[in-house]
């Protein structure tokens, strides 16, 4: 297991190397002169252009701003932002935190609703219940985040006045040693919420798929006939074997919420690194948009191993490493 | 029993009873303390963070908005008359050959620092502007001052023309006369700061401003708001707001919703079909802009050919387009100078929509019926509003015979695509545009955007280049004469706008902006919206505090 988890780590640094190529090749290919909107856009005076783009070293040849810019990562240096003149870090710094507490609050909610939406359309297969969570599943996975969101704050925030607006709430408790804030509980309703459901859906269906071929399996009619009932053959035997794809699902999903997390974001005025990252991508910062790709290629990685390392917990069975 | 332990007792609570009554009449005259005042909070909203709040450095509407509540320079412009008003200096004299601008110090201005500005204080924010290591995109304020061009350049270690001649007195000399001097100087790039603040090598400065405005600033959550106080010591009185909260929201959908729930104050960008339960809450007012569309002169089908131009001006109906299409606060343009602003021709005659004249036209330009043109590609940066212009001026085309293709680019690939070089055009043969003018002068919009001499990056995109234009905008310049300036520039405008066609002419700016009812001092100010001065409202119930 430890060399299983040492290989896999060990292959992080070539996923991220290609990453970071792969984003610094599209960025170049696009137009636009990040000295130019450093030097305020339009009418620009083209001498402060020129000084900025020396200062910046965006006045060498591609190939020379690539290297060095790979030389200081390789020394930790994530490089400063054009456009606020402060260190990439300090600018992730500002947004990692937001990302990550939304991030999982949508998984557990998303992980939590699907579950017990899953269960109970099993329990009730081919009645009222199964149909609703049926097609309540379809909606989530088809409405657009962006309509969702929308929809939910008309309702709960403009209309009932149960909830927030939008934002993050400026009396969240402070993470000791990190100094990043957290939200306040009540921000995180609605956009937390808006994503979830993106993949509460499909956790549903998984959920709901696997405690039915649970239900047919010889054990579950050997319990049944020593007399349990049958919501306690789905509790006690099915749900374990039914968290296996369950997990699988999140993984899976967890790309789609990390960058579905870009439009909730916008719509909840979310200070994430989605946002970021689209606002950098549109002024051409591209110390920025790297230093987001990385840091997100890295959750994702290392969410897609901790998912993995979930399995044998799950079920012993997949204790085994496998090959490779 | 006797009766003397009763009467004891009845006398002692006699006599308790009337002493708390006394004590109840003598509290009841005494004024009760005043209820604390309620703490006045303004909430306005933002699309996204300013880039910085370096005032050196602004030049966009985001960075305005905080920055001119923060800041100030020697005069201020009246955000109702637009007049030149003092600001830090309180009087100044100009020489009768324009070339000496003596200004006197206000006493008692301070930083939010609590140090006292002083005319070496100018001096220095005025060669930080100018000096090369701060690459500031506002430098051109500051050029006309004499020694400036060698200061730059690196020949001299000072700007001879910025004469400190006491603590609370500066003069400003210039090489040539420079009318429109005053104006520039009411600009944010123009304001005082402390040098020790602003000599910071690690440019704390960027995300902590500190001037001498009627605000300071207290707090910047990134992505999430910033936060101005009321400063106490203030030249012009202590703000009636005690704070500022500018939210960061850039979804508008979702900013009119805050709106509605009451947490904000105010809202820019209003919806063109406001619901009626909002319409008596928005407050319509001019803004000193033109919007048009460009045409690309070094490139062709409009290379030569003013016909072409002046045919595609008649025949998009800028009356629908502002009218019903876009209804809201934009009046359809004949021109190019704004009303209000000396130079302004209400006699222009413009362009009105007018199809059989855009025919004849098109014949003429050699393309009767459009026959023989290729499809030409209008260019518009990323917005919803754009989008809707662009392609009604497409189907407004259409109906004389011309082609024309519509391209959506974010900001960046749409300056690189604009602006060209001043040797080389842009590839956009078509490109919509706006014009705010940050000082009430034409001389903002005409030698910015048409001048030859600023073919190119630098503001005149279109590559416009006509002789007798150039040598009226140079003369008025110079000139002394508010009179013989405007005209000059009605004579200016009337050859961009009537012989040469420079631009699809389609409206002057006007702003909309939703204010609460219990907002009140609001000025209408053609500065426009972000301008606003914040230093004159008063909230009349109080506010919650943003979350």
């Amino acid at each position: 297991m430890i060399g299983y988890l040492l290989r896999r780590l060990a292959g992080l640094l070539p996923v991220l190397a290609a990453a970071v190529t792969l984003v610094w090749v599209l960025m170049i290919a696009l137009p636009g002169d990040p000295a130019r909107l450093i030097a305020g856009g339009q009418s620009a005076d083209p001498g402060i252009v020129g000084a900025i783009r020396a200062e910046w070293g965006l006045d060498r040849p591609m190939p020379a701003q690539f290297a060095a810019y790979l030389g200081r990562l390789l020394c930790g240096d994530l490089g400063t932002s054009y456009l606020q003149e402060r260190p990439v870090a300090a600018v992730i710094g500002d947004h990692l935190v937001p990302t990550l507490v939304l991030a999982l609050a949508a998984t557990l909610l998303a992980s939590a609703g699907g579950v017990t939406l899953g269960c109970l359309a099993a329990a009730r297969r081919g009645r009222l219940t199964d149909a609703l969570v049926l097609g309540a599943s379809l909606l989530g996975a088809s409405a657009p985040v962006f309509w969702i969101g929308l929809l939910l704050i008309v309702l709960f925030a403009s209309r009932l006045h149960w909830l927030p607006v939008a934002g993050y709430g400026l009396e969240g408790a402070i993470i000791p040693g990190i100094g990043a804030r957290l939200p306040e509980w009540d921000h995180l309703v609605l956009p937390a919420s808006t994503l979830a459901l993106v993949s509460m859906g499909a956790i549903a269906r998984v959920t709901r798929a696997a405690l039915l071929d649970t239900a047919a399996a010889a054990f579950a009619t050997t319990a049944r006939a020593r007399g349990a009932s049958r919501l306690r053959v789905f509790l006690q035997h099915g749900l374990r074997n039914a968290l296996v794809p369950v997990v699988t699902v999140l993984g899976l999903n967890l790309a789609g919420l990390l960058g579905g997390a870009v439009a909730t974001e916008y719509v909840f005025a979310w200070p994430g690194l989605g946002k970021a990252m689209v606002r950098a991508i549109a002024l051409r910062d591209l110390p920025v948009v790297e230093g987001c790709v990385l840091v997100l290629t890295l959750i994702y990685v290392l969410a897609s191993l901790a998912v993995d390392l979930l399995y044998p917990v799950l079920d012993p069975r997949l204790a085994e490493p496998p090959p490779g | 029993m006797s009766r003397r332990p009763h009467r004891r007792a009845f006398l002692i609570a006699a006599a308790c009873l009337a002493a708390a009554g006394v004590a109840g009449l003598a509290a009841c005259s005494r004024p009760a303390p005043p209820a604390p005042k309620p703490e006045q909070v303004f909430r306005f909203r933002l699309r996204e963070d300013p880039p910085n709040l370096d005032p050196a450095q602004v030049t966009d509407n985001l960075s305005d908005a905080v920055a001119v509540n923060v800041f100030r320079g020697l005069v201020a412009m009246d955000p109702e008359t637009l007049a030149i008003v003092p600001a830090v200096a309180d009087a100044w004299t100009i020489s009768p050959d324009g070339l000496t601008y003596a200004f006197h110090l206000r006493p008692g201005v301070t930083f939010h620092n609590g140090r006292a500005v002083t005319a070496e204080d100018v001096a220095w924010s005025f060669r930080r502007v100018l000096d090369q290591a701060t690459h500031s995109p506002r430098r051109w304020l500051l050029e006309p001052v004499a020694g400036a061009a060698d200061f730059i350049a690196g020949k001299s270690a000072g700007v001879s023309g910025l004469v400190v001649e006491a603590p609370d007195r500066i003069t400003l000399r210039l090489e040539k006369p420079f009318a429109p001097l005053l104006g520039m100087l009411t600009m944010v790039g123009a304001s005082i700061v402390p040098r020790e603040v602003y000599a910071d090598p690690a440019k704390g400065y960027l995300r902590a401003p500190v001037g001498c405005g009627p605000f300071k600033f207290t707090r910047w959550e990134q992505a999430q708001l910033l936060e101005l106080q009321a400063f106490d010591g203030y030249y012009g009185g202590r703000p009636a707001i005690d704070r500022v909260q500018v939210r960061i929201i850039e979804n508008q959908a979702t900013a009119l919703e805050a709106y509605r729930a009451g947490d904000l104050d105010s809202l820019d960008e209003v919806p063109n079909d406001v619901t009626p339960d909002l319409a008596a809450e928005v407050h319509k007012y001019p803004f000193i802009g033109v919007g048009y569309i460009g045409f690309n002169l070094d490139l062709p089908p409009f290379k030569g050919n003013p016909a072409l131009r002046k045919a595609i001006n008649y025949a998009v109906d800028k009356e629908y387009l502002w009218g019903t299409l876009l209804p809201g606060s934009n009046i359809p343009a004949r021109g190019i100078i704004p009303p209000g602003i000396p130079g302004y021709d209400a006699d222009l005659p413009g362009y009105p929509h007018d199809e059989a004249k855009a025919r004849a036209l098109l014949a003429e330009a050699g393309y009767p019926a459009g026959r023989g043109l290729p499809p030409i590609t209008l260019w518009v940066n990323t917005s919803e509003d754009n989008r809707q212009i662009a392609l009604q001026i497409q189907a407004d085309v259409k109906k004389v015979g011309i082609t024309m293709k519509v391209k959506e680019v974010d900001w960046a690939a749409y300056l690189h695509a604009v602006e060209g070089s001043p040797t080389a055009p842009g590839e956009a043969q078509m490109f919509r545009f706006g014009w705010a003018l940050d000082y009430p002068d034409a001389d903002a919009v005409l030698r910015l955007q048409l001048h030859s001499q600023n073919i190119g990056p630098a503001g005149n995109f279109f590559r416009y280049h006509n002789p007798e234009f150039d040598r009226l905008i140079d003369g008025a310049l110079t000139s002394t004469d508010p009179a013989a300036r405007a005209d000059a520039y009605r004579r200016a405008e009337r050859i961009a706008v009537m012989d040469d066609a420079v631009w699809l002419f389609l409206n002057y700016f006007g702003s909309m902006t939703l204010f609460k009812p219990y907002v009140q001092g609001i000025v209408p100010t053609p500065l426009g919206e972000f301008r606003m001065p914040l230093e004159r409202l008063r909230i009349e119930k109080p506010s919650k505090p943003a979350a």
